[in-house]
């Protein structure tokens, strides 16, 4: 039989089992529609990893840590022994640990390194509190504006670098602080409250003499200890989607101011001077080789870097572990659907067991025979991945919207593409031909006299 | 011309054997008739799926022409097969969820008939057994004996040079099955095919130029109606004893 025949006669004795072929189809679209919506969304993700990167990093930049942990995220599996030039303690996943921190010492040696432009404390500073007049105190973190940040605003400019003693504010502290809209903000000031360490060591003998006798003294030296400092209002930041997940509050200044409140906060402790990262710009970093060499220079003098690639695989891991999760549950129903394919098929071929006989004895070969029901498998198959994917576009197209609206995000977060479409619904033809492998056999090995025997 | 030589099958092992066919041996003219007469359990149907290739004798052989059976494998026995003979079923065996054209294409496209040949084939086969007004109708709408009529053009359509009919009648009433029976003759004779019924109604029988009886696997009797046809064959061995199963 000439392949072409095969094939039609396949289609024919599809379409006459419609009702059984389209069941069976289904049970394959299930795994079909949830492997394309997951490919689908990890395009998106991956879309949108890779925005918030561009939005927030300059390819440029390296971070820099003297601590190993900034490049794992493993807990130790040891206890650490403390140190106390380290500084406080920070809590990491699950487990307690001091991070070795870059000193001002640090940034000098890698200033120094010919493959370095600049250098740029990263800091985010919790502040006791912003306020205005009038107005409640809230907490907050300032942080210093990255020049490769690009916020989007509803009022105000954003110079790069912030003027000294200028603030930028999130859309959300408008209300908080009493404005009546953002451009009404714009010039306004608000006053940043940091509190500065006592050092008891410090102390007249005399006042803590004082403080024994009447408790009440402390609160008034530790209010004292306050330091307030007025910053104009140069912009409101519209609510960012792309922003670092976590730093939709922030606050920013220029690095300068960020690094002074930074030393209040930190004077006479053993943070002072010292930064959990610093942004290293890298002398043509664009180039990754270049970036590279400046990444083992940095090996070199004992520091850790994690350049924003790195970042982007970090980031991309955790949305690989989600993907890897739905493609399992996905694949599992593409599985169970293999059986579902091989007991239709098998029933087709008891069904047409007379047709098979005569077939052979009409001189059919096995080969065409066996050809016969696997195309019969890929017919099913294909169009299980049709109703699959075809249903997933759907949910595309229902749930675009949806996700935009509800996290305010320009792009699309389900991204198709026609070619993994394409691929999937191939994939899934050779599953269906490899279900149908056993029935294709056992048709081509029925005996014809057994087969045609009347009744 | 084919010669079947010596014909034994013998089924199950060792003590548990059963001989279908034993010492059988005939000859049968290009273009003749034959009957294959004989009870059930008799070897007739034995003998038919030997001679047309679909079992294979424990000995003996048959030609046909100047092809031994038993020499063809796998692919070589299905083209042959394929290019040269075709069966009738008591029980029809058309397609019934397929079209009356499309029934009768399938040996056409199992013997790789080219394309543009196909259709006149078809319409002319169907033309014989005078179909020609159900060609595009759905074979489950037909009656017995038009099915068995469509199964007739499905058989003659590459005109094999052997048909084998299983009990043709034996689903139709009389009247029916008489057409059928002229239908089958009349065919016989403008293709020139070799025609083997298989049947055990005599009347059917008495029509065939050549009667094969088969009595527990050997030849009981064998009658001619006409002088060229010739039959060889041994004295019958005492019949063995038949197992039931």
């Amino acid at each position: 039989m000439y392949i072409a025949d095969v094939m039609r006669r396949s289609g024919r004795s599809i379409r006459s089992a419609k009702g059984r072929t389209l069941l069976t189809a289904l049970a394959i679209a299930v795994g079909t529609f949830a492997l394309s919506l997951t490919l689908a969304a990890s395009n998106g993700a991956q879309k949108f990893v890779d925005q918030i990167i561009s939005d927030n990093f300059d390819p440029a930049e390296l971070i820099v840590a003297a601590d190993e942990s900034i490049t794992s995220n493993a807990s130790p599996s040891k206890p650490q022994q403390y140190d106390p030039s380290f500084g406080s303690t920070a809590s990491g996943a699950g487990a307690t640990i001091q991070v070795k921190r870059i000193t001002d010492e640090d940034i000098k040696k890698i200033r120094a390194l010919n493959s370095v432009e600049s250098v740029r404390e990263g800091i985010q500073l919790n502040v006791l509190y912003v306020t205005r007049e009038g107005q409640n105190k809230y907490v907050a973190t300032i942080a210093g504006l990255s020049p490769s940040q690009k916020p989007e605003t509803l009022a105000g400019d954003v110079q790069q670098p912030p003027q000294d003693q200028t603030i930028l504010i999130p859309e959300a502290f408008v209300q908080s602080l009493g404005f009546a809209n953002a451009s009404d903000a714009i010039g306004q000031k608000i006053t940043v409250a940091v509190r500065k360490p006592i050092n008891p060591a410090s102390l007249d003998p005399a006042v803590l003499l004082e403080i024994q006798a009447n408790p009440q003294k402390l609160d008034e030296i530790t209010a004292s200890s306050i330091v307030f400092e007025e910053y104009v209002i140069a912009a409101v930041l519209k609510k960012p989607t792309t922003s670092q997940p976590g730093t939709e509050l922030y606050l920013y200044v220029n690095n300068a101011d960020a690094r002074r409140l930074q030393d209040i906060s930190t004077t006479g402790t053993a943070e002072f001077g010292k930064f959990f990262t610093v942004n290293v710009k890298v002398k043509n970093g664009e180039n990754p080789t270049t970036l590279e060499a400046a990444q083992k220079d940095l090996k070199d003098l004992g520091y850790f870097s994690l350049s924003v690639k790195e970042t982007q695989a970090f980031l991309n891991q955790a949305i690989g572990i989600l993907q890897a999760v739905v493609v399992t549950f996905g694949a599992i129903a593409v599985v169970a659907s293999i059986f579902g394919i091989i007991n239709t098929m098998y029933i087709s071929v008891l069904q047409r067991t007379r047709e098979i006989g005569l077939m052979k004895a009409l001189g059919m070969r096995k080969r065409d025979i066996g050809r016969l029901f696997r195309f019969e498998a890929a017919l099913i198959g294909l169009l299980g991945g049709l109703i699959g994917t075809g249903l997933s576009l759907v949910a595309g197209l229902i749930g675009n919207p949806a996700i935009r609206k509800a996290i305010d995000y320009d792009g699309n977060l389900i991204i198709f593409e026609p070619l993994q479409l394409g691929g999937l619904v191939i994939l899934l033809i050779f599953v269906s031909i490899f279900a149908g492998w056993l029935p294709s056999r056992k048709a081509a090995k029925l005996d014809p006299i057994e087969a045609l025997r009347t009744e | 011309m084919i010669t079947v030589k010596n014909l034994t099958k013998v089924y199950g092992k060792k003590e548990n054997t059963f001989t279908a066919l034993n010492d059988v041996s005939f000859a049968v003219p290009d273009g003749a008739t034959v009957a294959i007469v004989g009870k059930s359990g008799s070897g007739k149907s034995t003998l038919m799926h030997i001679m047309s290739g679909l079992d294979s004798p424990t000995r003996g052989t048959v030609e046909i022409g100047d092809q031994i059976l038993s020499t063809l494998k796998g692919k070589a026995m299905d083209k042959f097969r394929a290019t040269s003979m075709s069966f009738i079923f008591q029980s029809f065996f058309v397609e019934p969820n397929q079209t009356v054209y499309q029934n009768v294409m399938l040996p056409l496209e199992i013997a790789r008939v080219g394309r543009r040949a196909r259709k006149a084939k078809v319409l002319a086969a169907l033309n014989a057994v005078e179909l020609s007004d159900k060609v595009d109708n759905k074979a489950a709408n037909l009656s017995g004996g038009q099915k068995q009529r469509l199964a007739i053009a499905r058989a003659i359509v590459n005109k094999p040079k052997l048909i084998f009919a299983d009990e043709p009648t034996g689903n139709l009433d009389s009247a029916t099955g008489d057409k059928i029976v002229q239908l089958l003759f009349g065919l016989n004779k403008s293709i020139g095919s070799t025609l083997i019924i298989v049947t055990h109604d005599h009347e059917l029988a008495a029509r065939c130029q050549i009667r094969i009886n088969l009595k527990d696997g050997v030849i009981d009797s064998m009658g001619r109606t006409k002088p060229r046809v010739v039959a060889k064959t041994r004295p019958a061995p005492r019949p063995q004893p038949r197992k039931v199963i």
